[in-house]
């Protein structure tokens, strides 16, 4: 193939992939009322505006609040785990990997209504907390994934070293392995990060009236609205996205972990 | 490795346990759902009366085609766009690549809206069209089949060309210009080379693309709307419109047994063809 023919269908397959993204941006820098591609005029005023709607700073709030906590949560039992199905010969170890992963395979919107009916609503838990185990479990399979891989690239001798030289066992994980898994736990960090803030599927039926998650906050009001500020909103949120995930490539090498 | 099994266990039970506890077991109990009368018989009742209304068939034979069209039509833009990244230069392989991972960082309900902005009466397509003259109304381009189409391939492209890329890197750099040599057509060299060589990236990138497509809420939800059904918008509706709890169970078997088949069928193709 020649450089051009090359060129040409990576440019239309980039093209098709982000192009509308950056129609999203100019639709939101509208001088204009309604949303329209090319803007009627440019301003900033949408990208002003999105920080001053109540329920958007609500549910920013919310987002924020189960992307960093639930992420937390699930490395803290996440961590255990792929230490123990990496460097523990236990039986069953399978079936607890499987355990483990399901939240993945299943899809998202099941996920939100099963709890709702059978974990929520009989044991009268909030709806704070309803999202919070939610992402937690959803969150899970990928903390364990990532801290494994890093696991598996750290020899077990090391361990076994420092524990003949005198290190208890927690030592010998406080002292060696953690400071030597470090990127992976903040991949794994940022990755949980990025999926429970874009998760949408699972938390649409746990989501009540005044408690909701942003990306479900702006599909109710994109249904409602149709002025440039969910395009401002989308662009804003975009760039924390892309922002995070370039500065942990450049600080860590991010895609070494995923 | 270490022997000592059960402070392995002690260090994995918590993982397991909160997700049987959480999660598990309640998708176990919302499964089980359809498969009760009120009576608490067992019965497939639930399942005969879904299948039995014409729209539910219509939504779960719509939600396939668009799992395989979308499958297959990533499949194809996939090996053409691969190809062409494991034949550029390191540098700008690697700056291309990255533009194919970045919109996996965006969220879906962004870039899902971007469509509204194209496709929507006021948008860009449509101003073509009646600024070309080519219709004097806009043409309702939103919540058709092709708009969910256009968006979900959109979504899940990328998960196909990171997987097509990743199978291609380990092709040795002669093998296509050797079979060139040789007198291969192009059609031969895909068929006969890349193919076989890359059939596991296929396999994984087909599975991803194809349960994303099934399973995907928002891209239905905003482009398809109420017009265009999809297995889990209209598994949404059941429960907020009509509280129908033993559909939603049907619904949610459904999807759960599309994705586990399309991985056991995608990988029996992956090992049969040679």
């Amino acid at each position: 193939m020649s450089r051009l023919t090359i060129w040409i269908i990576l440019g239309a397959t980039l093209t098709f992939l982000i192009g509308p993204f950056l129609i999203v941006i100019f639709a939101g820098m509208s001088a204009g009322e309604a949303l329209a591609f090319p803007p009627q005029g440019l301003s900033l005023k949408w990208y002003a505006k999105v920080f001053t709607v109540e329920s958007f700073q609500a549910s920013f709030a919310l987002s924020m609040f189960l992307a960093v906590f639930g992420t937390i949560a699930a490395l803290l039992i996440g961590i255990p785990a792929a230490y123990a199905l990496n460097r523990y010969d236990l039986p069953g170890s399978e079936t607890i990997r499987t355990i483990v992963a399901a939240p993945i395979i299943v899809p998202g919107i099941i996920v939100g209504l099963a709890l709702l009916r059978y974990f929520v609503v009989p044991l009268n838990v909030t709806i704070t907390m309803a999202l919070f185990v939610t992402h937690t479990a959803l969150v899970l399979p990928y903390a364990v994934r990532v801290v494994s891989s890093s696991l598996n690239n750290l020899r077990a001798d090391m361990e076994e070293a420092a524990v003949i030289l005198g290190c208890t066992r927690l030592q010998a994980f406080t002292k060696v392995v953690l400071p030597n898994i470090r990127g992976g736990i903040l991949a794994a960090f940022i990755l949980g990060f990025v999926t429970s803030f874009n998760e949408v599927p699972a938390s649409l039926f746990l989501s009540g009236p005044g408690v909701r998650t942003l990306p479900i906050d702006m599909l109710s009001y994109m249904e409602i609205t149709f002025d440039p500020s969910v395009a401002a909103l989308s662009a804003l949120l975009a760039f924390m996205s892309v922002a995070i995930v370039f500065i942990a490539e450049r600080l860590l090498g991010f895609s070494r972990y995923v | 490795m270490f022997l000592n099994r059960s402070e392995g266990l002690a260090l994995a039970l918590p993982a397991a346990l909160f997700t049987f506890l959480v999660f598990l077991m309640p998708v176990g109990i919302l499964l089980s759902v359809a498969f009760q009368t009120d009576t608490g018989a067992w019965s497939l009742q639930g399942y005969i009366d879904f299948f039995s209304q014409p729209l539910n068939q219509t939504v779960f034979f719509r939600t396939l085609k668009l799992g395989i069209l979308v499958a297959g039509t990533s499949a194809v833009i996939g090996y053409l766009a691969a190809f062409c990244i494991v034949n550029l230069p390191t540098t700008s392989r690697g700056r291309i690549f990255g533009l194919v991972v970045l919109p996996l960082m965006i969220s879906p309900v962004a870039r899902t809206y971007a469509w509204i902005v194209i496709l929507g009466r006021t948008g860009i397509v449509n101003d073509v069209i009646v600024g070309l003259g080519l219709s004097d109304t806009p043409i309702r381009l939103l919540f058709t089949e092709t708009a969910v189409f256009i968006g979900l391939l959109q979504l899940f492209l990328p998960l196909m060309i990171i997987s097509l890329v990743s199978s291609m890197e380990n092709i040795p750099k002669d093998v296509v210009p050797a079979a060139r040599v040789l007198g291969a057509s192009w059609f031969q060299v895909f068929f006969r080379v890349i193919l076989p060589l890359t059939k596991e990236g296929l396999v994984i990138g087909g599975t991803l693309v194809f349960t994303g497509a099934l399973t995907a809420y928002i891209t239905p939800a905003i482009l398809g709307g109420s017009k265009v059904l999809m297995l889990e918008t209209l598994l949404y509706q059941k429960v907020n419109v009509s509280n129908d709890f033993v559909s939603a169970s049907v619904i949610a078997m459904i999807l759960i047994v599309m994705c586990f088949s399309a991985n056991l069928v995608l990988k029996r193709i992956a090992s049969v063809k040679r």
